[in-house]
């Protein structure tokens, strides 16, 4: 075979490159690989969980490995479309080298190689973030279109301290006392530095998905099914939930924003320092709403209109709600034109209505897209007479243009 | 000694030089090349139509808000066209067009096995195409192409997604009937003194893509019964609350649509092989090896398919999906190196054909990185459903399988049309899309991981500069097409003749008129005995035979009569 070969003396491989070169390759190829890597921190969000941090050095050695291939490939590719370009003129074929053995072999078995130390390594950090830890506070969750309702629960041995029993609501001392426990749902998640976090999850229509890009993590949400995600967080702070399966028309705004005025609204992970924070600015006020339930109804109904996914679809100033797919409730008791649209005799009739049964009078321009609230605890998004009353009497303050 | 076809039987008249006529083309015809060019006419018209509504989605996204679009089911409405008709419509028709026109010709055969089957195989694409287009008149699908339930069963109520899956259904037939073809004319139809092993790569990839397509699309067929029954006729295969489940579409559907991923570029890799060893003048490096990474592509391919569902999967399973899908980083990392290989040492012409697989090597490169890295579990379940992915897929299928096309359109328009495209024209085009699909695609890896998710209208206020960046050079990349567009008309008024081997290649299709005979070749064609022969004296003499035979070619059929572009001792090449 003819094969050029450079100089006299020189070592040179059998494709005619001197080991030198090939030496200086591998040095830029790990260097350069390296560097790249280094750029890792500025393409994540910051780290918020245990396993972000694991997930992300993951990512940094599978970008220096990508880095370096990257540059070789490349590498070759330019020297090749500069070094190698036929001449002006120039009519003649390369030589007829048709492949070698051993370069063939070489190029098999270290991709071979590097792709068996990237999922060993893989394996190893799938291991460390699958395995859910033992104190793991449990967290219910729904999603359905278009929004995120976490629930908690508490009983006789998680009341606030200083809980005065002769003020708590007749049924609600009840059922504690039977040992029940009582739940409360937020849109969003609570919980507080190295405490590790369970979210069991349902869905009420169809898939969803839960991510929370500051922990790095994201589990799909089954119709039919319960599946759970769990996560450490580290660092106190407020990370935005995304819903990450396309669900319907209103999936983009499926996800925390923050309002004009700078407040969080929708799904966000809040992150307390500690647990004695978390207690006192979160679980225990929310306790006591329920122990406590406001007499006057409005006040109520302001109270446990926040138990619900309503934020997700609806602008409401007065509580810092910035939904978009469904119609704008401000000022909704003053629309005295949908009772002439509707031939409901007054806006307590239809807002009671609307909830119940939304599918029957649809605004003009919005999507019959509003899951119907049902009386019966059996019944999927269930909201008692008591809730809804009291929701209505709060809306019904909600007047102005 | 070089012999170009056997000697023409006596008395038998030599078939007159073929004219092309508009008229040809929009009718029914069992001529494959005719067929090809049907199929690769409307899969251009199909990707214009998906590449408009990426535009249109692009432009939606230059705001973090909701605006151009008028709800977010229209939104969900022109990604869903745009990722199906850019599938189903586009590459994979396309490929089926390359793989029609230039497999007999490759193996100097007269047509397909089966000429009928392959005109009524490309006659479902035009009527499945329009029902889906119609789907907007009756309520269009916006659940994806990926179509899960029980957003596409239970909460899709127009009727586009029932035509949606329907048309699919077609096309699916159409694809299977055309691998059907493609199998038995290689199988079968190869001229004497052609192994396997002495096939043109082309001829290879399309047989692995073929074996991919017979045995992966019944399973779509499947899954899209299923889906259309519980549309339709009140079944509940996916329905959890009447004893249904979500997961069962998934597996079906990702057992296909992952090697139809496959189906998409490997027919890419052939072309690759092809205009890489010609316009470097040096044989493929390492043919066998090439040759047999697309069977193992296409094998390996067929036990990935759950690297989709990192995040619906039961958890257990993930890992053994992780470990397939890094498995398969092996023979394509094979092929990147030996076309590495091939060109290395080479003589590389930088026409248009060759700017656009230079093109492809460099891009499809990081479409594999970022592969490997979504292979593992860990960070695709930070990057699933995000851009990050949408960046990878459109990486291995715009900077692989589109280029590639280009690539061949460049290559081989002369022997289809018989005219030369421009090549300034080309160079531009290729420079045009290269910069803007870069900018285009690379920063959607960075959407991706800092938190964008895929599929949404509405996106958070930080996103916005990254998503104007990439709406803006996808503006760019989508004019760059009407550069391609125009070049392919120009060509027929410009009148280059091409002659019969423009490129001076050694694969059949080059020893025959451009455009060929109504069949083929004149008299029966033999072989040259090493597609990749490049740099021996037997290939120049072939070569110099095959131009007494047919005649001259560009550009020397340009120049006064007596005039030369090859100086008189032109470099002979080494030994045999």
């Amino acid at each position: 075979m003819n094969l050029p070969k450079f100089g006299n003396n020189r070592p040179v491989s059998a494709s005619g490159v001197s080991w030198v070169w090939v030496l200086v390759a591998g040095v830029i190829i790990v260097v350069g690989g390296y560097l790249i890597s280094t750029v890792t921190p500025y393409l994540f969000p910051p780290q918020g969980s245990a396993q972000a941090v694991l997930i992300d050095d993951l990512f940094r050695f599978m970008l220096f490995v990508g880095g370096a291939i990257f540059i070789l490939v490349e590498g070759l590719l330019l020297i090749s479309v500069i070094r190698y370009r036929a001449r002006k003129g120039e009519r003649a074929d390369g030589p007829p080298i048709q492949g070698n053995t051993t370069l063939e072999f070489v190029w098999t078995l270290i991709p071979a190689i590097i792709v068996a130390i990237l999922s060993l390594y893989a394996f190893v950090v799938w291991q460390q973030i699958e395995t859910p830890a033992a104190n793991a506070q449990q967290v219910g969750a729904v999603g359905q279109r278009f929004a995120w309702t976490f629930t908690y629960s508490f009983d006789n041995n998680m009341l606030p301290p200083e809980t005065d029993t002769t003020r708590v609501d007749a049924g609600v001392l009840t059922r504690l006392s039977e040992g029940s426990s009582i739940s409360f749902s937020s849109p969003q998640l609570h919980t507080w530095v190295n405490q590790p976090v369970t979210v069991s999850m349902e869905t009420d229509d169809v898939n969803h998905a839960f991510w929370i890009p500051g922990m790095r993590l994201k589990q799909d949400l089954l119709a039919g099914r319960v599946t759970t995600v769990s996560f450490t967080p580290i660092e106190a702070g407020v990370y935005r939930i995304v819903c990450a399966e396309l669900c319907g028309s209103g999936h983009g705004q499926m996800a925390g924003v923050v309002t004009e005025s700078g407040d969080l609204s929708g799904a966000w992970l809040i992150v307390h320092p500690d647990e004695a924070t978390y207690l006192d600015q979160f679980y225990y006020p929310e306790v006591e709403k329920i122990l406590y339930p406001p007499t006057d109804p409005v006040a109520l109904g302001r109270q446990v209109i926040q138990n619900y996914a309503c934020a997700g679809c609806h602008r409401l100033d007065d509580l810092g709600w910035a939904g978009v797919t469904g119609p704008n409730l401000n000022g909704v008791a003053s629309r005295t034109a949908r009772l002439q649209a509707t031939g409901i005799a007054t806006m307590d009739e239809y807002l009671h209505h609307s909830i119940r049964h939304p599918a029957d009078y649809l605004v003009p321009g919005y999507g019959n897209l509003m899951p119907q609230f049902n009386p019966e605890p059996d019944q999927p998004n269930y909201m008692p007479d008591s809730d809804l009353d009291a929701i209505v009497a709060y809306l019904l303050t909600q007047t102005g243009s | 000694m070089a012999t170009i076809t056997a000697p023409a039987l006596p008395g038998v008249p030599v078939d007159e030089r073929t004219r092309l006529r508009v008229s040809d083309y929009l009718k029914w015809s069992v001529d494959h090349k005719i067929i090809g060019v049907q199929y690769s006419v409307t899969a251009l018209i199909f990707f214009i139509i998906g590449g408009a509504l990426a535009m249109l989605v692009r432009w939606e996204l230059l705001t973090p808000a909701l605006d151009l679009a008028a709800s977010g089911t229209s939104y969900n409405q022109l990604f869903t066209m745009h990722g199906t008709i850019m599938i189903f419509l586009w590459i994979i028709p396309m490929m089926a067009g390359f793989g029609n026109y230039l497999i007999p010709l490759m193996l100097g055969a007269k047509d397909m096995a089966f000429p009928w089957l392959n005109a009524f195989a490309f006659w479902l694409i035009p009527p499945a195409g329009i029902l889906m287009i119609l789907g907007w008149f009756a309520g269009q699908a916006e659940a994806g192409w990926t179509s899960y339930p029980t957003l596409s069963t239970l909460f899709s109520p127009g009727d586009g997604q029932t035509m949606w899956a329907i048309a699919i259904h077609l096309l699916g037939i159409s694809s299977i009937l055309g691998a059907l073809n493609f199998i038995v004319t290689i199988r079968n139809m190869r001229p004497e003194g052609m192994g396997y092993f002495q096939m043109p790569l082309f001829v290879w990839a399309m047989l692995a893509t073929s074996i991919i397509i017979v045995m992966a699309t019944p399973f779509l067929a499947a899954g899209l019964t299923l889906l259309i029954l519980d549309r339709v006729a009140g079944t509940a295969f996916f329905d959890p609350t009447r004893g249904g489940d979500v997961l069962l579409w998934q597996n079906v559907f990702w057992f296909y649509s992952h090697p139809a991923v496959y189906i998409m570029v490997l027919p890419g890799f052939g072309i690759l092989s092809e205009v890489l060893s010609v316009h470097s003048r040096k044989p493929i490096f390492g043919y066998r090896a090439v040759a047999l990474s697309s069977m193992a592509i296409a094998l390996v391919g067929f036990t990935v398919w759950a690297h989709h569902m990192f995040t619906s999967l039961m958890p257990s399973l993930r890992i053994p999906f992780m470990l397939t899908s890094m498995i398969i980083a092996v023979p394509t990392g094979i092929k990147i190196f030996s076309w590495i290989g091939t060109m290395w040492g080479g003589k590389i012409r930088f026409t248009s054909a060759m700017l656009f697989a230079v093109g492809f090597l460099s891009m499809f490169v990081i479409g594999g990185i970022s592969g490997v890295m979504l292979a593992a579990v860990p960070f695709d379940l930070h990057v699933h459903d995000t851009y990050f992915v949408v960046s990878h897929f459109h990486f291995v299928l715009y900077g692989g399988s589109v280029l590639a096309i280009y690539a061949g359109i460049y290559h081989w328009f002369p022997k289809v049309t018989g005219f030369m495209l421009d090549e300034r024209l080309g160079k531009a085009h290729f420079w045009v899309t290269y910069v803007s699909f870069f900018f285009t695609f690379f920063p959607m890896h960075l959407l991706g991981m800092l938190g964008m998710p895929r599929r949404v209208a509405v996106y958070a206020p930080e996103f916005q500069t990254l998503n104007a960046i990439v709406s803006f050079s996808s503006f760019v990349l989508g004019i760059s097409t009407f550069i391609l567009l125009f070049n392919l008309v120009y060509a027929f008024y410009q009148k280059k003749v091409a002659g019969p081997n423009p490129w001076r290649a050694l694969t059949m299709e080059w020893a025959t008129d451009s455009p060929p005979p109504a069949h083929n070749f004149h008299g029966d064609p033999i072989p040259f005995r090493n597609p990749y022969g490049y740099g021996t004296e037997s290939a120049f003499r072939y070569l110099e035979a095959q131009e007494r035979e047919l005649g001259p070619s560009y550009p020397v059929n340009q120049l006064p009569p007596g005039k030369s572009v090859t100086p008189a001792a032109s470099g002979a090449p080494a030994g045999d």
